[in-house]
């Protein structure tokens, strides 16, 4: 009896190790992300880019989680103070939620650019961005809502002037971005995504939404 | 020692029932999706001498639509010409947005790299004349690779110089490019290798001249 206890016990392990082999998901785009070389913009102490996340762009796959990658392509150190995700009905400036994005488990992360664990290629640069892959966010993005990814940017900080952040220079891309003056991660539910900001060109920073 | 033989046995038969049953081949029905999106409206402006120059096209991985595949197979769209003559066909990767390349993958037509196409061969373009309403999409062989969406890939064909190049045009370049951009350099680009840099793309965001589709099969 003993044996045949050790024997389900030892099938059991095998079918769970390779249960969880077989399912290890590789990294899926969400939406069609910034396509083709980029260019820089510097200087963004105080400024927030907004990136919109259209749920009409969505591409059909599955996910719990959501994965954001920002790009940076001068400085050494970027400054965060806070990073939200606002959700809003397609085609709606009125959030419905506020999700904190993190990275590292904080939402207002100091980024060293000059870390080669970081970004693996330094000096980074228009030809060698360094993408930064933030914690994954718990949420399932839907077709039937827009998204915005904001990101601040610490105000009156030296590092933040001399950082770059990336510029697409395609236009095939889904995704959309503004940015403005100031912080705009303060908003609430119910508020509104600001009427001023036009999302006609792609977002700075924001470079993909993937699965992982 | 008994017990161990057993057990030892058991871990055999379990392993060999679950390669057997994950090494499925799959169904003969896979269906044709696309890895991207391709070019939609055909255009024909891709008309011009096209004898000694390389047309390069990036797949970016940041535009892959999910699709599981461990093949791709990529169509070249023709709209003019009798014949047109390849000297070389590669799909560099690289880093997502990068220009360095990590790797050089032959691609092929019936199994060579350098293929004559028959544009007037009703066997390859089944309605001829081809033209902008009535063009010729030729399937290249499948390329025995995924594609990932951490990675950038760069399609690119080498016209021979001859006179028969002087008179082929591609379905491009459409006002649906899809998720394609393309542009054209004088001379064989399909000899860089890896390590080394891709040229600048001074066409910006253009869509393709000849790469129309990028399927799975």
């Amino acid at each position: 009896m003993k044996t045949i206890f050790k024997i389900a016990t030892l099938t059991l392990m095998i079918f769970a190790v390779s249960g969880y082999g077989f399912s290890a998901a590789k990294a899926e785009n969400l939406e069609r992300g910034i396509i083709g070389p980029v260019g820089s913009n510097v200087s963004w102490s105080g400024y927030s880019v907004i990136a919109q996340v259209p749920g009409a762009g969505l591409i059909p796959v599955t996910s719990t989680t959501t994965v954001f990658y920002l790009g940076f392509t001068a400085g050494a150190q970027a400054d965060v103070s806070n990073m939200v995700l606002y959700t809003t009905a397609r085609g709606s400036s009125t959030i419905t939620a506020v999700t904190p994005i993190t990275l590292g488990n904080i939402s207002n992360p100091m980024i060293d650019l000059a870390s080669a664990t970081v970004c693996p290629v330094v000096e980074i640069s228009t030809f060698n961005p360094c993408i930064v892959r933030l914690d994954p966010t718990k949420i399932t993005l839907s077709a039937l809502s827009d998204y915005y990814l904001v990101v601040y940017f610490t105000a009156s900080d030296s590092n933040n002037n001399a950082i770059g952040l990336t510029a697409p220079q395609f236009q095939q891309s889904s995704l959309r971005g503004s940015y403005e003056s100031g912080d705009e991660t303060r908003l609430s539910v119910g508020g509104s995504i600001p009427s001023s900001l036009s999302f006609s060109n792609q977002p700075y920073c924001l470079m993909y939404v993937m699965t992982d | 020692m008994k017990t161990f033989y057993n057990v030892a046995t058991l871990i055999l038969m379990v392993t060999v029932l679950a390669v057997s049953a994950f090494a499925q081949e799959p169904g003969p029905e896979t269906a044709l999706v696309n890895l991207t999106e391709g070019q939609g409206a055909i255009a024909s402006t891709g008309a011009q001498a096209w004898d000694g120059l390389s047309e390069f096209v990036l797949i970016p991985g940041a535009s892959l639509m999910g699709a599981s595949s461990t093949t791709t197979a990529l169509y070249l769209g023709f709209t003019g010409g009798s014949e047109a003559d390849i000297g070389n066909m590669v799909l560099y990767s690289t880093p997502r947005n990068g220009s360095t390349v990590v790797k050089v993958t032959k691609v092929l037509l019936g199994g060579s790299s350098s293929p004559s196409i028959n544009l007037t061969s009703t066997s390859v373009c089944p309605i001829q004349p081809i033209s902008a309403t009535n063009p010729c999409f030729v399937r290249l062989d499948t390329v025995k690779a995924a594609l990932s969406p951490l990675d950038d890939y760069y399609f690119t064909v080498y016209f021979t110089l001859d006179t028969n190049n002087e008179k082929i045009s591609g379905v491009g370049q459409s006002i649906a490019p899809g998720a394609l951009s393309g542009w054209m350099l004088y001379g064989d680009q399909t000899r860089i290798g890896v390590k080394g840099a891709l040229p600048t793309n001074e066409n910006s965001d253009q869509p393709p001249y000849f790469l129309a589709y990028i399927t799975n099969q």
